[in-house]
């Protein structure tokens, strides 16, 4: 169906309509205006951070543990990081192979900052997390578009990541499970896309920051484990998502030994190190029970379940949400421009979600809505959304 | 397995040349009780999620009364911005002012925009050339090299930022106190003396404010929370 070309949408939002981190934010303002929204959008979790993590957090304000650290990050943090993703992600890293960042979106700046010089290409599956964008921008970088569809479930083919090579490639960005479609790149996959990646010398980059938030009967599979990648691999993982640590800004990346210094290089004159305190939260999130992630990730599962349900009664397509906190909808059954739709969802329902086109140009036809409300907030949602629906639907 | 030691490509030109990581700086803060409460009350209230992306409308407000009250400068809340430290400040201030190929006019000790400037590919200079986009002082710098430069600035289109954040003095005097030149000045400053470890900077003030905003929201999307409550606490109570 053809999208209304004619949105009737506010200057401040058609203002940035074409940088999908500034469209989002503009929403996100808006939203901020008004009363009583619900707010799908921002990535945000709802849940707490769990006790533990804040008990361990205090009691390091409360001992004075709150000096300056190395720039890579506190040694035993570094340390059992390196375990954790030897034992749950396969990985082959010591303590030298990691490296503490101020969330996840810093480990990728770092790390596009340490490997990519202008004229580079780094191929991108599309839809893609545009907040990266402006990281590959900084270094000079192109991104190059690796298409991924609904039918598919947005899995990633090693035939298309080929397909896209070039001689600038340098890199490929991976974000399994994926913002913003909630898709992932299975383990047959990533074995066909390793292997491309070894054939051209590619480095991968991939960001696993929702590798813990993986809905039955699929599983999370990290590609820097396969034979041959290890020295090509970038793993990007923060404790923002799982744990719902958002605003202690703590993160990590594994990496080859050489990748590690340069970051470091380049952090003590971009950021400096992370702050204290959430890297005692984070020793305390990965070395502690983990009943918390199990218990958060049948939260999202219930939620997710009534999230598809309400869609269904909307009319929205979309493919499988097999992890992560997003579901990546179909709105062409309405007949309106997604950023038109969002506006309209906001402005007249009070929900707030962020249309496709801020995850990729093409994307007019799609809606990223967040399960980070609690079940009865998502019903609600979905009894507002109704109405407005019906009210526009062309 | 062997962990991996050398990547399987090489690494970008631009870390060639950049210095080795320094061991951390032992400053030995000892905060107050009234900080420790305020911290712990933080985490308490659930304060553990993003915040602002510029930071909490708390902060940034008081950031602009003290520009106000010790500096008589005008700057709104919403040009404040809470930084990871002055070090995510000035990267953003560099990378964003002073384009690849200008001059960055640095009278003073260059030391700590050095490797900011080496990643964006803007030069450093200590005189004035053609080029120069941004100028770049402290209050340490000899009071009337400031002024002469600052009488040059007001026939550029110059940039300029002003970094308050490692002084040694502090003297009343502040370039955006200058109506010609304050649009296009950008203070720095942080608690790095007294809660380093916290990682709290802000940047205040220009006309670039909201692009300075988005620049550090791309690289970390906000400063650590419960930082920013406990510094709150610091600049309230100490200052």
């Amino acid at each position: 169906m053809t999208m209304n070309a004619n949105p009737n949408i506010p200057d401040e939002v058609r203002a940035v309509a074409a940088d999908g981190t500034q469209l989002r934010y503009a929403l996100m303002e808006m939203a901020r205006e008004m009363d009583d929204v619900i707010a799908l959008g921002r990535g945000d979790p709802d849940l707490d951070t769990p006790p533990h993590i804040v008990d361990a957090a205090k009691a390091a304000i409360r001992d004075g543990r709150t000096d300056l650290t190395p720039i890579q990050g506190m040694d035993e943090l570094r340390a059992v990081i390196a375990e954790h993703m030897r034992s749950v992600n396969g990985l082959p890293v010591g303590a030298e192979n990691v490296m503490v960042t101020t969330g996840g979106q810093e480990g990728l700046f770092l790390a596009i900052q340490a490997l990519i010089d202008p004229g580079d290409e780094i191929l991108v599956p599309d839809p893609r997390y545009t907040s990266y964008d402006d990281a590959i921008r900084r270094a000079g970088g192109t991104m190059v578009s690796v298409p991924t569809n609904r039918e598919d479930a947005f899995n990633l083919e090693a035939e298309a990541v080929e397909a896209a090579i070039t001689s600038a490639s340098k890199a490929l960005l991976i974000v399994t499970p994926s913002n913003p479609t909630a898709g992932i790149v299975t383990e047959d996959r990533l074995r066909a896309i390793a292997d491309v990646a070894i054939r051209h010398n590619l480095i991968v980059i991939v960001d696993e920051i929702y590798g813990k938030i993986v809905y039955e009967p699929w599983q999370h599979f990290s590609i820097g484990s396969l034979p041959g990648m290890a020295e090509r691999t970038i793993t990007l993982d923060a404790f923002s998502k799982a744990y719902a640590m958002t605003g202690w800004r703590c993160g990590y990346v594994a990496a080859p030994a050489d990748v590690i210094d340069a970051m470091a290089r380049i952090k003590q004159v971009t950021t400096g190190p992370v702050a204290a305190v959430s890297q005692w939260a984070g020793l305390a999130a990965i070395s502690g029970p983990q009943d918390c992630v199990a218990e958060y990730l049948q939260i999202y599962t219930d939620r997710r379940a009534v999230l598809l349900e309400g869609l269904d009664r909307m009319g929205f397509a979309y493919g499988e949400p097999r992890g992560g906190l997003f579901v990546w909808a179909d709105c062409s059954s309405t007949g309106i421009h997604a950023t038109e739709l969002s506006y309209l969802l906001l402005n007249e329902g009070r929900v707030l979600i962020f249309p496709g086109t801020a995850f990729g140009d093409a994307w007019r036809e799609y809606v990223r809505i967040t399960m980070l409300e609690p079940i009865d907030t998502l019903r609600e949602a979905v009894e507002r959304m109704l109405p407005v629906l019906e009210r526009y639907r062309v | 397995m062997q962990s991996p030691q050398t990547l399987s490509r090489p690494l970008a030109q631009r870390v060639e040349n950049l210095e080795a990581p320094q061991p951390p700086a032992v400053m030995a803060p000892t905060l107050t009780a009234s900080v420790v409460d305020a911290a712990v009350t933080a985490l308490d209230r659930g304060e553990t999620h993003y915040t602002d992306r510029p930071g909490i409308p708390e902060f940034r407000t008081w950031v602009a009364e003290h520009l106000r009250e010790r500096y008589d400068v005008s700057v709104d809340p919403s040009e404040v911005t809470i930084t990871c430290g002055s070090t995510e400040a000035r990267y953003v201030c560099m990378t964003l002012l002073a384009p690849p190929g200008s001059s960055v006019l640095c009278p003073g000790d260059s030391a700590r925009i050095r490797g900011a400037l080496h990643l964006s590919g803007a030069r450093i200079v200590d005189s004035i050339e053609d080029d120069v986009s941004l100028l770049y002082i402290t209050p340490d710098v000899y009071r009337e090299t400031s002024i002469e430069l600052l009488q040059r600035a007001e026939e550029s289109d110059w940039w300029i930022v002003y970094d308050l954040s490692f002084a040694k003095t502090d003297p009343p005097f502040h370039p955006a106190q200058n109506p010609k030149l304050a649009s296009r000045v950008v203070t720095i400053d942080s608690l790095s003396h007294h809660m380093a470890g916290w990682r709290l900077g802000w940047m205040a003030g220009s006309e670039m404010a909201l692009r300075l905003r988005a620049g550090k929201q791309a690289i970390t999307i906000c400063t650590t929370a419960v930082s920013q409550w406990a510094g709150l606490e610091w600049v309230r109570t100490a200052t």
